[in-house]
C-alpha cells in the first residue's frame, strides 16, 4: 500500500502541496484573457486533483525500478513512457471535462478558446510526473537510511544484551553455594561473623549486579567489588589467601568496562589459590604512566595442579578490552616461575 | 560408625562436624584438608565412611575415590551438582550439596549405615568414569599404603593384566592397582593407548615394531626391547591407528 494513500494526515498534506500547482496553471490558462478566471479555475483545481492521484502511481514504479548505478537508462525509458502516457491520459481528461461543462452550457463556448492550450498542459504533465517520482525516490530513500539507522540500533541493543547475559553468567552460582555453606557454618560458632557475611554477601551481589548495567563504571569501584569478593573468599580460605594490592590513588578515577578485572579475580582464586595446599599471595597492582594505566593481577599456581580453566574468563577481558579501547588496549598473559600473570594496558579516561 | 572428614574449607569441615556430633553412633577420626591427607587417614584409621569434597589441593574427590573407593564408603560434600549429579543419582552414594541441613545429612547417614550393614561397596571405576563424562584420564593414581604414586599418562609404556590387578610399567617400575584392563582401557585415551592383547594395553608411542612370529600371530617389539604378544583383533586395531 502506498505510504501516502495510507495515511489520512499525509494525503490531505500531499493534496494542499498540489495547490499551489492548481493556481499556476489557473494562471497559466487565463493570462491572454482567451479564458476568464473563474473558467480557469474550473478547469485547473479538478484536473489537478485527479492527477495528484494519478502521480501517486509512480511511487510503484519507483519500487520496482530502484535507484542505483547503471539502472539510469531504466529509469529514462520508464519514467518517460510513463510520463508520455499519464500526461496523454490526463490531457484526454481535461478535454472530456472542457466538453462537459461547455456541452451543459455553464461555460459555453469554452472547448474552442481552451484548445490552444493543450500543448502547454501536456509538457506540465510530463514534468509533474517526474517531478512526482523523485520525490517518491527520496522518500524511498529516506526510508531505507531510517531502516538501516533502526537495524544498527537493534544491533547495538542486542550486543549489549548479550554482553550482560554474559556478565551475570560469570557470577559463579558455587562461590555463592560455597559462601551459603560458610554461613550456615558461622551460624552456631560466631554469630556476629555469620551476619558480617551475609553483609558482604549482599554488597558483593547488588554491587556487581548494578555495575554490571552500566556502560563504563570508574576502577575505583571495580577495585571496591574485588576487595568485597576478597573479603568474602578470605572467610572461606582464611590464611590460605592473602591480598597484597597497590594501587596508585590516581588510577581510580579511570574509567574501565564493568566486571573487568573480577573474573581474573575469580580466576587467580578458583584456579591458582584454591588448589594450593599452603594457599598464596594475590597481588594486585595498578599505576599511571602518563595517560595511560597499568593493571597487573597476579597469582602462584602448583604446576601439578589440574585446575586449568576454561579460558573463557580471560577471552572476555580480551574482547571487552578491546571493545573499549580498541587497538590502544592490550592484554599480556606470562606463566612463568610457578606465576601466572595478566596486565592490562589501555587509556585512562577519567 | 568411624568416619572421615575431608574438605579443604575450615569452616566446612566444621559444619560437618558439628551436624556429626548429633549422632553418637558417629566417630570422627580425622579431619583432612586435601586429597592426599585423606588416602592417608583412610589408610591408617580404616574408617567405614568418608565425607569427600570434590574441588580439593593435590588429589581431587574423584582421585581419592578411585584411590580408597573399594574399601570405604563415600559420601560427597559439594557446592557442584553439573557433572557429579548424574553419577550420584545412578549409585547408591550419597552426595550432599552445600549448604545443606543436618536433616539431609542424617538422611545421608542412613544410606550409609544401610550400606554398612549390607557389606556393599560402590561400582567405583563405573562412579569415576560416569562422574568425568568425555575427560580422558590425564594421570594414573595408585596407592601404595598410604603413599600415593602419580604417574602421567605419557610416562606409562604398557599395563598388563595380572588375575585381580593390573601392572602399570612406568620407567622400568611395576606399579600393581587392583582394577580391571577393560575399566583401564575405557580411561584412556584409545588414540594413545591400544588393547593389543586379551592382556595388554600398550601406550603407541612406544612401539618400535611389529614382528610375524607364527602365521596370524604377531609380537610388538617396544623401543626398550620388550616383547609383547599382539592378538589378531589388536592387530587390526594397531593397523587402523598408525
Amino acid at each position: 500500500m502506498h505510504p501516502i494513500l495510507c495515511r489520512g494526515r499525509s494525503l490531505i498534506l500531499y493534496l494542499a502541496s498540489w495547490t499551489p500547482i492548481a493556481v499556476f496553471i489557473t494562471i497559466l490558462l487565463s493570462r491572454d484573457g482567451s479564458l476568464s478566471a473563474i473558467e480557469a479555475e474550473s478547469i485547473a483545481f479538478p484536473m489537478c486533483a485527479a492527477y495528484a492521484f494519478v502521480c501517486l502511481s509512480s511511487w510503484y514504479l519507483c519500487k520496482v525500478t530502484p535507484l542505483k548505478e547503471g539502472n539510469i537508462g531504466r529509469i529514462a525509458a520508464t519514467f518517460g513512457v510513463a510520463s508520455l502516457i499519464t500526461s496523454t491520459a490526463w490531457l484526454l481528461a481535461i478535454r472530456l471535462w472542457v466538453l462537459l461543462l461547455d456541452s451543459i452550457s455553464i461555460f459555453p463556448g469554452l472547448n474552442n478558446r481552451y484548445a490552444n492550450e493543450a500543448d502547454r498542459l501536456f509538457f506540465i504533465g510530463i514534468l509533474l510526473f517526474i517531478l512526482a517520482a523523485a520525490v517518491h525516490y527520496l522518500l524511498l530513500m529516506a526510508e531505507a537510511s531510517r531502516q538501516v539507522e533502526k537495524r544498527a540500533l537493534e544491533l547495538q541493543v542486542l550486543a549489549r544484551e548479550a554482553e550482560l547475559r554474559t556478565l551475570r553468567s560469570q557470577i559463579d552460582p558455587h562461590f555463592l553455594f560455597n559462601s551459603l555453606n560458610s554461613i550456615s557454618a558461622l551460624t552456631t560458632q560466631d554469630a556476629a561473623g555469620a551476619r558480617r557475611m551475609c553483609q558482604l554477601l549482599a554488597d558483593f551481589l547488588r554491587r556487581s549486579l548494578q555495575l554490571a548495567a552500566r556502560e563504563s563504571i570508574s576502577f575505583g569501584d571495580e577495585l571496591k567489588l574485588a576487595e568485597n569478593f576478597l573479603d568474602i573468599e578470605r572467610v572461606r580460605f582464611g590464611e590460605r589467601l592473602n591480598l597484597d594490592q597497590q594501587v596508585d590513588p590516581d588510577c581510580h578515577s579511570c574509567m574501565v568496562p564493568p566486571l573487568l578485572i573480577q573474573p581474573l579475580i575469580e580466576n587467580a582464586v578458583t584456579h591458582g589459590i584454591a588448589p594450593m595446599v599452603e594457599g598464596g599471595t594475590l597481588k594486585i597492582r595498578a599505576a599511571r604512566s602518563g595517560s595511560s594505566l597499568e593493571i597487573i593481577v597476579e597469582n602462584p599456581f602448583d604446576e601439578e595442579a589440574r585446575h586449568a580453566g576454561t579460558g573463557l574468563g580471560l577471552q572476555n577481558v580480551r574482547d571487552r578490552v578491546k571493545r573499549m579501547f580498541g587497538d590502544d588496549g592490550r592484554v599480556d598473559v606470562q606463566r612463568a616461575d610457578r606465576l601466572f600473570r595478566v596486565t592490562l594496558r589501555f587509556p585512562c579516561v577519567s | 560408625m568411624r568416619v572421615v572428614i575431608v574438605d579443604d574449607e575450615r569452616l566446612a569441615r566444621s559444619l560437618l562436624r558439628e551436624f556429626l556430633q548429633k549422632h553418637s553412633d558417629v566417630e570422627i577420626v580425622a579431619e583432612c584438608a586435601n586429597g592426599l591427607e585423606a588416602v592417608k587417614a583412610v589408610a591408617e584409621q580404616k574408617p567405614e565412611l568418608i565425607f569427600l569434597d570434590i574441588q580439593m589441593p593435590r588429589l581431587d574427590g574423584f582421585e581419592v575415590l578411585d584411590l580408597v573407593g573399594r574399601e570405604v564408603n563415600v559420601i560427597f560434600v559439594t557446592a557442584y551438582d553439573k557433572y557429579a549429579l548424574r553419577a550420584f543419582d545412578v549409585h547408591a552414594v550419597d552426595y550432599l550439596l552445600k549448604p545443606f541441613s543436618a536433616e539431609r545429612l542424617a538422611e545421608a547417614l542412613d544410606h550409609a549405615r544401610a550400606k554398612i550393614a549390607r557389606n556393599e561397596r560402590p561400582p567405583v571405576a563405573e562412579l569415576t568414569a560416569a562422574a568425568r563424562p568425555g575427560a580422558k584420564l590425564e594421570r594414573v593414581l595408585i596407592r601404595d599404603g598410604s603413599q600415593v604414586h602419580v604417574i602421567p599418562i605419557s610416562k606409562i609404556d604398557y599395563i598388563e593384566a595380572q588375575d585381580d590387578y593390573v601392572a602399570y610399567r612406568s620407567e622400568g617400575k611395576q606399579y600393581l592397582k587392583q582394577q580391571t584392563l577393560s575399566e583401564v582401557e575405557a580411561t584412556l585415551d584409545n588414540t594413545r593407548f591400544v588393547r593389543i592383547h586379551r592382556s595388554y594395553i600398550l601406550n603407541v608411542d612406544r612401539l618400535a615394531k611389529l614382528e610375524l612370529y607364527a602365521k596370524d600371530s604377531h609380537a610388538a617389539i617396544l623401543r626398550d626391547g620388550t616383547r609383547l604378544p599382539v592378538s589378531r583383533t589388536g592387530y587390526s586395531r594397531l593397523n587402523a591407528l598408525l
